[in-house]
């Protein structure tokens, strides 16, 4: 593939902006969690492409790619727990707003 | 061709994102989510990492895609359906995220009937190494070696989760425990 490093670090940036977008102005908690799945994304590209332009002939950049497996490992642990927190919000509240979670506003 | 193929499929991926921002049904947000998933990891696999797109498909659109899904209708919030105007059903999550599987397929059909990469890749770099960036072999050689305490930590991590998940998620008990000292006045 000839796109330059620089394409896929704008595509990078792009999901990731989106993500935050996202992760700030809904209010619904499961699409705040996917919005933190596409900034985890986003920064798994970021990853894969540093390790493809550090790669040379000889000498392949592997650790770009096992950053990239943690990543995707620690986001696997994150959805996991954040959803068993949503679950547990709504047993409380009937509802996965969270607007519903003002309980410390003074 | 390659190039080509890469921006279709890094717009599919920032239009679903897009979409999962903007979405109102929440159902539809996480269709548009596993579109970008699938979108980017055939971008992945473009750019020569087959290893972690295999693994892309497997735990984002495989595992964690299905935890949202059941989690979305588990708590029964895909009745939603106000504030949809006409060019918002570009995001409900079917066209593009079918888009982006069938563009997933064919990528990885097209490296498997050829054999390498060097058919999907013009450059040098890449035809060089037909086994991708990151081969397998060399994954491991170097993730069991150089990387062995922060997959132990990962181990850990992934219990630790386990362990928490399960006290988030369990039901608050309504009757006491069995065992406990009040069980026999209730009953």
């Amino acid at each position: 593939m000839n796109v330059p490093t620089e394409h896929l670090l704008i595509l990078a940036g792009l999901l990731f902006s989106l993500g935050a977008l996202g992760f700030l102005l809904r209010s619904n908690l499961i699409v705040v969690l996917a919005s933190i799945e596409l900034m985890l994304n986003a920064a798994n590209l970021t990853f894969l492409a540093g390790a493809r332009s550090h790669s040379t002939e000889g000498a392949l950049n592997l650790d770009g790619p096992i950053f990239a497996l943690f990543v995707i490992l620690v986001a696997a642990c994150e959805a996991a727990l954040g959803l068993a927190l949503v679950i547990a919000f709504y047993r409380q509240k009937q509802s996965v707003d969270i607007e519903a979670a003002a309980e410390l506003k003074g | 061709m390659a190039s080509l193929l890469f921006y279709a499929l890094s717009a599919i991926a920032v239009l679903c994102a897009l979409g999962v921002v903007i979405s109102r049904n929440p159902m539809q947000s996480v269709l548009n989510l596993l579109g970008s998933f699938v979108a980017l990891a055939a971008i992945y696999l473009l750019s020569g990492f087959q290893f972690l797109a295999a693994a892309q498909i497997l735990v984002y659109a495989g595992a964690i895609m299905v935890l949202f899904i059941f989690v979305v209708m588990l708590l029964n919030l895909t009745d939603r359906e106000e504030g949809q105007s006409v060019w918002m059903g570009l995001f409900n999550g079917r066209i593009l995220g079918s888009l982006a599987v069938f563009a997933g397929l064919a990528i990885s059909g097209l490296i498997v009937t050829t054999g390498n990469l060097a058919a999907v890749d013009g450059a040098a770099l890449d035809a060089a190494h037909t086994g991708g960036l990151d081969n397998m072999t060399s994954l491991a050689e170097v993730l069991f070696s150089k990387y062995m305490l922060p997959f132990e930590a990962a181990s850990l991590l992934l219990l630790a989760t386990l362990v928490g998940v399960m006290l988030l998620a369990k039901r608050e008990r309504s009757t006491p425990a069995p065992g406990s000292k009040d069980r026999d006045v209730k009953a």
